[in-house]
């Protein structure tokens, strides 16, 4: 996968077509912890959650706090799948 | 051909705007690939969703869809998705390792101890996650050491001690940073993890650090003084006779910090001819036209 150069927040709203202060929320709740700590970019992963954050709030109607439990066990999920690749390709 | 898109979202062609919109939600959550990580079927089916959607999901769509007028570029459109999560997460992201789950745990354990946001987090005596930041810090600074000033999300600024010699994938600890506990439990500890980046002039290999410096052809035979760039500013360096391109000099104590002792700066030669239309080339051309008549020498022959 290609990886995309980090952009400040302004840059990354427009890219995802959302407002920067939705954005600032998501880092606020801690849903998103930007690529850079200093400088606050986001990065290609980083966007990514934002959209998939964004799509499950307004196309899904999700709430704040059912926001945390699916980025919860979102990460969890891919941490265990990832687990159980290295655990496979173990010889 | 595509779908017939009132097939896919499972309507019938009388179906009312929002009898639609409620069936693509519906059908739109079970199958997002986000929520279906790495299950094609799921994936081809939210694509046939999307489109579907596209086609009569609005009032205006769908009467041209009904009139049969077809656009093209809906389905193009369609495909031209961004990059979905799960696909920054296959190999392993930042958030699938930041995690802050003990391995062993088991899922609700986990769930319980998210951050105390969700209705579970009052489950007890428990201690709060470990974060994982990321900071990127200059190379300079990571040769010689630094201080920075993060903001963490919580909006919590944490001064960070770069030490001298750090290394991309370092971590640096700091105790008790970390998310909250619930009940009695101990809070978590921040990490950030560190990247640094590259410099144009310097590399690092080791405790060493290697830049490149181009001499002219006089410099190389004659030997002498040149001023060299190190991290700490410029030096003059005694070029002996005689060098070559690749001959490397070493500057004592000008590599990499921390430890006991600092590394030295590795200068590779380059050695430079005049460039093209230089104002001294033709009469060195000249002289070297009548030295070769005189002598020559073979660097290809074996010493």
């Amino acid at each position: 996968m290609k990886k995309a150069k980090p952009c400040s927040i302004k840059e990354a709203a427009q890219q995802c077509g959302i407002a920067p202060e939705l954005i600032l929320r998501f880092i606020s709740f801690e849903w998103i912890s930007p690529a850079d700590a200093v400088s606050q970019d986001l990065d290609e992963e980083d966007l990514a959650r934002a959209r998939l954050i964004s799509e499950l709030q307004h196309e899904f109607g999700v709430n704040d706090e059912s926001v945390s439990i699916i980025l919860n066990l979102l990460d969890q999920l891919h941490r265990t799948r990832l687990q159980l690749k290295m655990t496979q390709s173990r010889p | 051909m595509l779908k017939d898109p009132y097939q896919v979202l499972g309507v019938s062609k009388t179906a009312t705007q929002d009898e639609i919109k409620n069936a693509y939600r519906n059908l739109a959550k079970k199958h997002h690939p986000d929520l279906n990580p790495g299950n094609k079927t799921a994936e081809a089916k939210f694509k046939d969703l999307s489109l579907a959607y596209e086609r009569v999901g609005t009032a205006e769509e769908r009467s041209k869809f009904d009139r049969g007028e077809t656009d093209e570029q809906q389905q193009q459109r369609a495909q031209q998705a961004h990059t979905r999560y799960h696909e920054t997460q296959q190999d392993g992201g930042r958030y699938s390792y930041s995690y802050g789950g003990d391995e062993n745990a088991d899922l609700f354990e986990n769930l319980f101890r998210s951050s105390g946001r969700g209705p579970f987090g009052r489950a007890g005596d428990r201690p709060g996650e470990d974060h994982l930041y990321q900071m990127s810090v200059d190379f300079k600074d990571a040769v010689l050491g630094a201080e920075r000033e993060i903001t963490l999300p919580s909006g919590k600024r944490l001064q960070v001690k770069i030490p001298p010699g750090v290394e991309t994938g370092s971590k640096l600890r700091f105790k008790s940073q970390g998310g909250p506990a619930t009940g009695k439990g101990a809070p978590g500890d921040a990490y950030v993890e560190i990247t640094v980046r590259t410099h144009d002039q310097f590399k690092r290999v080791g405790k060493d650090i290697e830049s490149e410096v181009p001499v002219s052809f006089i410099e190389a035979l004659l030997g002498g003084e040149i001023p060299v760039q190190t991290i700490d500013g410029s030096v003059m360096l005694k070029v002996p006779p005689g060098v070559n391109s690749g001959s490397k000099l070493r500057v004592k104590g000008k590599g990499v910090a921390g430890g006991e002792s600092r590394g030295d700066q590795i200068v590779n030669l380059k050695v430079m001819m005049p460039k093209k239309g230089d104002p001294s080339l033709p009469g060195l051309e000249e002289a070297a036209r009548e030295w070769g008549k005189k002598y020559s020498y073979n660097p290809r022959e074996a010493p």
